[in-house]
């Protein structure tokens, strides 16, 4: 048994306390959170509203006709082209609905994989550096998800990436407008992308009547069971002041008319041959409504965002191009 | 010099056969998880295993195919003795570099009674199959390993990642290496979606608890209590090659007796080992001064040093086994109190507890997670058998992996549209805690989940006056029996905090067949 003088002792505890101190800073370090990027725009109780189109842009574009990709690329050109949307260099992230792994594109639950990759394209054709696709499916793992979707081999052939959504990049972060809430857990790079595309497939929702672009960004939290409460509708606006996408794609080839949002039977599908696209989340949803014999005030959530400033609701005071193409 | 180059070799060749045993081990655990195509297949090692096999089909009294394979173990022990011990065995090969060997030399003169207790162990393990419960093949090596790697190593390594990556993806500059880290890393090594398991910290500290052995001998847990140990431990002792001793060569420097890692050398008696506890680690050979030392044929069979278990012995543990299986035959009795037993689709209780080896490929392969081991519960008898947690994950309708790998028929192999309609439990809406039930807000969360085409659960509209004196129309889900099959995604994704408001509950029939118990 060896034994140690009390000055060894006291070297030894001092060796001990300073690293446990060491470790403890190391690791309040690595706790300590990063003061959140928010926007310039964010300290107003309002959000900002989208801004009105360059030139003689569409405030909204509607294409009807056979060839989704077509569809797509007449739709955009009419607000102004991708190059409006993209910059060269942009990192760009694409925000399909792949709610779930069980079904096919025909049963209109998830995307038109036609639709994603046609955007995709344009926006690799407008010179962004980076184009990714991704969802947070709510049953079923997302590379499930993403390949019975068809839209992980039509993005991988356009040229971009599907990303699964890492527990790594959901940070908390305040949202400066919210009323019902006022932080979520949300992912890092949907808000720190250059440019956020949103498109969601035009069904129909047990819960929230329809579901068109505000409700599709519910897929950018990890935590969307919390938002049903009796303020679901203020809850999913509260997101959408601090998600704010710079285009909205509607994708209406096939919609879901009935026991949305996961569908099941092709009976329920109705064959629409739309492509609704706007730079304002409101009006393309409001739009998107009329689809189903519904407006805007039918639908809680659009109805809020209107109320709250998010765009327009009202479509006879904008200028909607229509094409047929 | 040319002997201490040939025992250098020796042991290099050992180490290598060892890592390589290992990795392989890793590899099919990890390639089974990711579906991966290994060469080899997934259940590979609980085949070649032959008491997990032996067990298995002595609980069910049937004859499993696939564990013929743990007749090549078997064969090998017969022609080179215990290689498995110190060769192949993949927790043996932890626990060895784990020992602390060079403290520990033998001591001279006796050989230790205490390696008998494995031989215990064994009978106990058989005797418990044949009787129909397979709770204590959690002792066998294979399982041991598989099971933490799977429930406790791996997720403890996942969320230290995680909570390690979340912080440092704060900062920009190290985003761009972290997101190529995580997606080098995700739904490889580590699955895509973060894995917690309920019994992670037994199963951690019973495995710890497996090393810390190391501490009294090296390899305590393979020396005195494996029964995989001690299965092949009595076949070798009738095994081809022998260690000899050449007794004109010898020099009775008692270094091979002191240094022997499972002090299966006796010194009294000329220096020969016994056959049922020599591993061919060849360190003996390696390290003789005057190479007296070989490994050959030997035709004679050597009558062990140690005796086997005595009659009494073994009828003790006989008796020892049927009473410890008779108390935990008790427990259908507390089943019942036990309400929410959920088992992998397509198995029944009986499956279970005659079947499953307790392995955790099930535990592994599932990507929702629904699929966790079970603690004791009432039912000592069912521990770390495969139990669905809906709250905790749901059984994905579009996946029936945890059937195609069961190695034991536990979960039987069901096609996807079989697994489609089978029920594994029933879901319940609680009222009290519903909120268009009991807070008198719109909420179907639960109705928009469900999976089927036709919705196991409906809504019925009604009239209602709430708090404010306002009529407002409410939905509220009702669950349709005849259709739920008890996947469970409607209960995890339930908003209500804590318990669910819907809960998914054992069928009916099955539930009265539980009560009723099988002995």
């Amino acid at each position: 048994m060896s034994t140690i003088d009390r000055r060894q002792f006291l070297g030894r505890m001092l060796t001990l306390g300073g690293t446990a101190l060491a470790t403890a800073a190391f690791i309040s370090l690595l706790s300590c959170s990063k003061e959140p990027n928010a926007e310039s725009d964010t300290d107003n109780t309002t959000p900002t509203p989208p801004p009105p189109p360059p030139g003689d842009a569409a405030y909204l574009a509607v294409a009807r006709g056979e060839s989704p990709t077509t569809l797509v690329q007449r739709s955009i050109s009419a607000l102004g082209g991708m190059e409006r949307f993209v910059k060269p260099g942009n990192d760009v992230i694409i925000k399909p609905n792949i709610c779930g792994s069980g079904r096919t594109p025909e049963y209109a639950t998830t995307t038109n994989p036609e639709v994603v990759a046609a955007l995709v394209a344009l926006c690799l054709g407008a010179g962004a550096k980076r184009v990714r696709v991704m969802d947070y499916p709510f049953s079923g793992t997302a590379e499930d998800a993403y390949d019975n979707s068809g839209i992980a081999a039509a993005v991988r052939s356009a040229g971009g990436e599907m990303e699964v959504m890492t527990s790594m990049k959901y940070q908390d972060m305040p949202i400066p407008n919210g009323r019902s809430i006022t932080s979520c857990h949300v992912y890092q790079d949907i808000l720190d992308t250059d440019v956020l595309i949103d498109v969601p497939i035009a069904k129909h929702h047990a819960d929230t009547v329809l579901t068109l672009g505000m409700k599709n960004l519910m897929g950018v939290v990890d935590d969307a069971p919390g938002y049903h409460k009796a303020d679901m509708a203020e809850r999913v606006t509260d997101l959408n002041t601090l998600v704010r996408p710079h285009l909205v794609v509607v994708d209406a080839i096939r919609i879901l008319m009935q026991n949305g949002p996961t569908g099941g039977k092709l009976e329920w599908v109705k064959q629409t041959n739309t492509i609704i696209a706007s730079h304002d989340i409101v009006a393309a949803d409001s739009y998107g409504a009329t689809l189903f014999g519904k407006t805007a005030l039918d639908l809680p959530i659009v109805h809020a965002g209107a109320r709250r400033g998010l765009g327009t609701m009202d479509l006879s005071g904008i200028k909607i191009e229509e094409i047929a193409a | 010099m040319a002997s201490k180059k040939r025992s250098r070799r020796w042991r290099w060749i050992r180490l290598l056969v060892q890592i390589l045993v290992l990795a392989l081990f890793l590899y099919l655990l990890i390639g089974n998880r990711v579906g991966a195509t290994t060469f080899f297949p997934g259940d590979l090692f609980f085949h070649l295993d032959p008491l997990t096999g032996l067990s298995a089909m002595l609980a069910e009294k049937r004859f499993i195919a696939p564990m013929l394979l743990g007749l090549l173990t078997i064969g090998l022990t017969l022609v080179l003795g215990r290689v498995w011990y110190s060769w192949m065995c993949p927790l043996g090969t932890l626990l060895d570099w784990t020992s602390l060997r060079r403290r520990y030399r033998n001591a001279l003169g006796h050989l230790s009674q205490w390696r008998q207790v494995k031989f215990l162990v064994l009978v106990a393990v058989l005797f418990a199959a044949l009787l129909g419960t397979l709770s204590l093949v959690i002792l066998d090596p294979i399982t041991i390993l598989f099971r933490t790697v799977t429930s406790g190593v791996l997720p403890g390594l996942n969320s230290l990642t995680t909570w390690t990556e979340t912080r440092l993806y704060r900062f920009d500059a190290l985003q761009g290496f972290l997101d190529g880290f995580d997606r080098f890393i995700r739904g490889h090594l580590l699955p895509a979606a973060e894995p917690y398991f309920i019994p992670s910290l037994a199963l951690l500290a019973l495995f710890i608890g497996i090393l810390a052995l190391n501490a009294i001998r090296p390899r305590f847990w393979c020396r005195y209590v494996c029964p995989l140990g001690g299965l092949l431990g009595l076949v070798s002792r009738v095994s081809l090659l022998r260690r000899t001793v050449d007794q004109e060569k010898c020099n009775s420097c008692r270094r091979c007796a002191r240094e022997c890692p499972v002090n299966a050398i006796d010194s009294e008696k000329a220096y020969v080992s016994d056959p049922g506890e020599c591993t061919l680690c060849l360190k003996c050979v390696e390290n003789c001064p005057t190479r007296a030392i070989a490994v050959r044929q030997q035709p004679q069979p050597v009558e062990p040093e140690l005796e086997g278990l005595t009659r009494r012995q073994v009828l003790g543990s006989f008796g020892i086994m049927l009473a410890g299986v008779a108390l935990l035959r008790l427990a259908p009795l507390l089943r019942g109190t036990e309400q929410r037993r959920l088992r992998p689709p397509g198995s029944s209780e009986d499956d279970v507890m005659n079947k499953c080896i307790r392995c955790g490929v099930c535990v592994n392969i599932c990507p929702t997670r629904a699929i966790h081991p079970s603690g004791t519960g009432a039912d000592y008898d069912g521990v770390w058998t495969p139990m669905l947690v809906p709250r905790l994950g749901y059984c994905d309708y579009i996946c029936n992996r945890c059937g195609q790998v069961c190695p034991t028929g536990a979960i039987p192999g069901l096609s996807l549209p079989e697994k489609q309609q089978t029920v594994i439990g029933k879901a319940e809406i609680d009222q009290d805690r519903c909120y268009p039930w009991s807070q008198g807000f719109n909420c179907q969360v639960c109705q928009e989940m469900c999976p089927l085409a036709d919705k196991a659960i409906e809504l019925d509209e009604v009239n209602v006056t709430n708090g404010e004196g306002l009529e407002t129309v409410l939905r509220r889900p009702r669950v349709v029996r005849d259709r739920c099959i008890g996947c469970g995604l409607c209960e995890n994704r339930c908003p209500v905090p804590g318990e669910a408001a819907i809960r998914v509950y054992p069928d009916d029939g099955e539930g009265e067949h539980r009560r009723r118990g099988r002995l």
